[in-house]
């Protein structure tokens, strides 16, 4: 209701849905796909600007609560803590992961409609899945990171760092390099829907599963710190 | 009820053993210098804020513990606690499905602050006294027991002014309890029946309007609450 009720937060999120159809549509028709892809993992090769869109949309849910200075009517209608927060969280990772799999769908119609015949096997749709899976990860994150920072910045900025940084810092990570960059949510994305070959160094060394559990072990870290803050902070 | 209530804030002590009682059916005014500890108190009241010590309940019980909060207590603490891009209809609406009222709710609360024209207009472009009517709408669309408001008069026009007197005079005769801080004396003066004066996080006063502006029961005089309260927070 409340997303439904501000024009610049629902349109945000129709772009965030757009965001993983349009990089899979540049991708397939610019013949930027290995030969060992099929038309799932095609799908799912805009995950991360998808993963980016929602989670800067996520963080400005609760983040852009306190630049306005909306969040004390938020308290003075829903004064009890835990119910508001996790009203919070459960609707902005419902919404994202809604989104997201209408997104990865799109996608996937995108790639078999522009898709040369006979070029991609069309691999196994069900894991799009992990899609939504990996979004409502970030926007759990953005969400919980909103109400830490209470700063729109801030909070885009963590989000931005969070999904780009361990691939682009891989180097200065040594030996927790598997660990860290195999559990982010875009690796975990690519490694359950298949297709393009993950080196050793970017691969969880505990297995696809294990990285997808950390990646929510890590989720529910970060809530745990945005409940604790919004429990005992003054609003 | 808000009983010796303490706030530090990185080593400031903002309130300091802060005790008052603002009674049912009747209208109880806070009011203190800028700074002194008003906002603080009422937000202590309401959850916003904690307390380091002392404690800050509505009939008994912390707000904070409230499930249909808005049908116990309407609260304006600041004009802009509506979201910009969001219309009145639409802020209004949040708020009574948060809180299971009908739909028919939102209408009554346009109605009664005298906004329905602008029912559809965003918040931003609102003037500052339109934005505190929709305050004023907010806090009266759950028809609560208490209403506490931070500066209600800020924005609005000689009507709106006449109109929130006798809103809040009917609610108060109607056995509402009613707290309001406000800067303006003379208007404060007509619609209150108690007064509570608080300066550097301290109560000053605690008594009814009549004790304030009258002095001790031996002194006849009956001087403004604007004379009264200047000397007593010491700025004349």
């Amino acid at each position: 209701m409340k997303i439904a009720t501000v024009r610049g937060q629902w349109l945000s999120a129709v772009l965030a849905v757009m965001a993983i159809p349009v990089i899979s549509f540049l991708v397939v028709t610019t013949g930027g796909l290995g030969s060992g892809e099929t038309s799932t993992s095609a799908a799912a090769t805009g995950s991360i600007a998808g993963l980016l869109a929602f989670g800067i949309w996520s963080a400005m849910i609760t983040a852009g609560e306190y630049a306005k200075g909306t969040m004390v009517t938020s308290l003075t209608t829903v004064p009890r803590r835990p119910v508001l927060y996790a009203a919070k969280l459960t609707a902005t990772a419902t919404a994202a992961g809604v989104g997201a799999l209408l997104s990865a769908a799109i996608a996937l119609l995108v790639v078999l409609g522009v898709r040369a015949p006979g070029t991609y096997g069309l691999g196994n749709p069900a894991s799009l899945v992990s899609v939504a899976m990996a979004v409502i990860t970030i926007a759990v994150i953005g969400v919980s990171v909103g109400v830490i920072t209470r700063s729109p910045s801030a909070s885009i900025a963590i989000v931005v760092v969070a999904l780009l940084l361990p691939k682009a810092a891989s180097g200065l990570l040594g030996g927790l390099q598997p660990w860290i960059i195999g559990a982010s949510p875009g690796t975990v994305v690519t490694e359950v829907v298949g297709g393009t070959q993950l080196p050793v160094s970017q691969t969880f060394p505990a297995g696809t599963w294990a990285a997808a559990l950390t990646m929510l072990a890590v989720a529910v870290v970060v809530a745990g710190g945005g409940a604790f803050a919004f429990l005992r902070r003054d609003g | 009820m808000v009983e010796d209530a303490t706030k530090v804030i990185e080593g400031v002590t903002v309130l300091n053993g802060v005790s008052f009682t603002a009674q049912p059916g009747r209208v109880t005014a806070f009011l203190g210098p800028n700074g002194a500890g008003k906002s603080t108190t009422l937000r202590a009241i309401l959850g916003i804020d904690h307390l380091t010590s002392g404690r800050a309940t509505i009939g008994g019980r912390p707000f904070r513990d409230r499930r249909r909060p808005v049908q116990v207590v309407g609260a304006l603490l600041t004009p802009d606690a509506a979201h910009p891009r969001r219309t009145a209809r639409g802020h209004l609406t949040v708020v009574a499905t948060s809180n299971g009222l009908p739909r028919v709710s939102v209408q009554r609360a346009l109605e009664l602050a005298g906004i329905v024209p602008i029912a559809d207009l965003p918040v931003g472009k609102m003037s500052l006294g339109m934005r505190q009517r929709l305050g004023l709408a907010t806090a009266l669309i759950g028809d609560p027991a208490v209403l506490i408001l931070d500066e209600p008069h800020n924005g609005l026009d000689a009507a709106a002014i006449r109109w929130l007197r006798v809103v809040l005079r009917a609610l108060a005769d109607a056995g509402r309890t009613v707290l309001l801080s406000s800067h303006l004396m003379s208007e404060i003066e007509l619609i209150c029946d108690d007064v509570v004066v608080i300066r550097e996080g301290r109560i000053l006063v605690a008594s009814t309007l009549d004790e304030v502006v009258c002095g001790t029961a031996s002194a006849s005089k009956r001087v403004p609450l604007e004379e009264r309260y200047l000397h007593l927070v010491g700025e004349m």
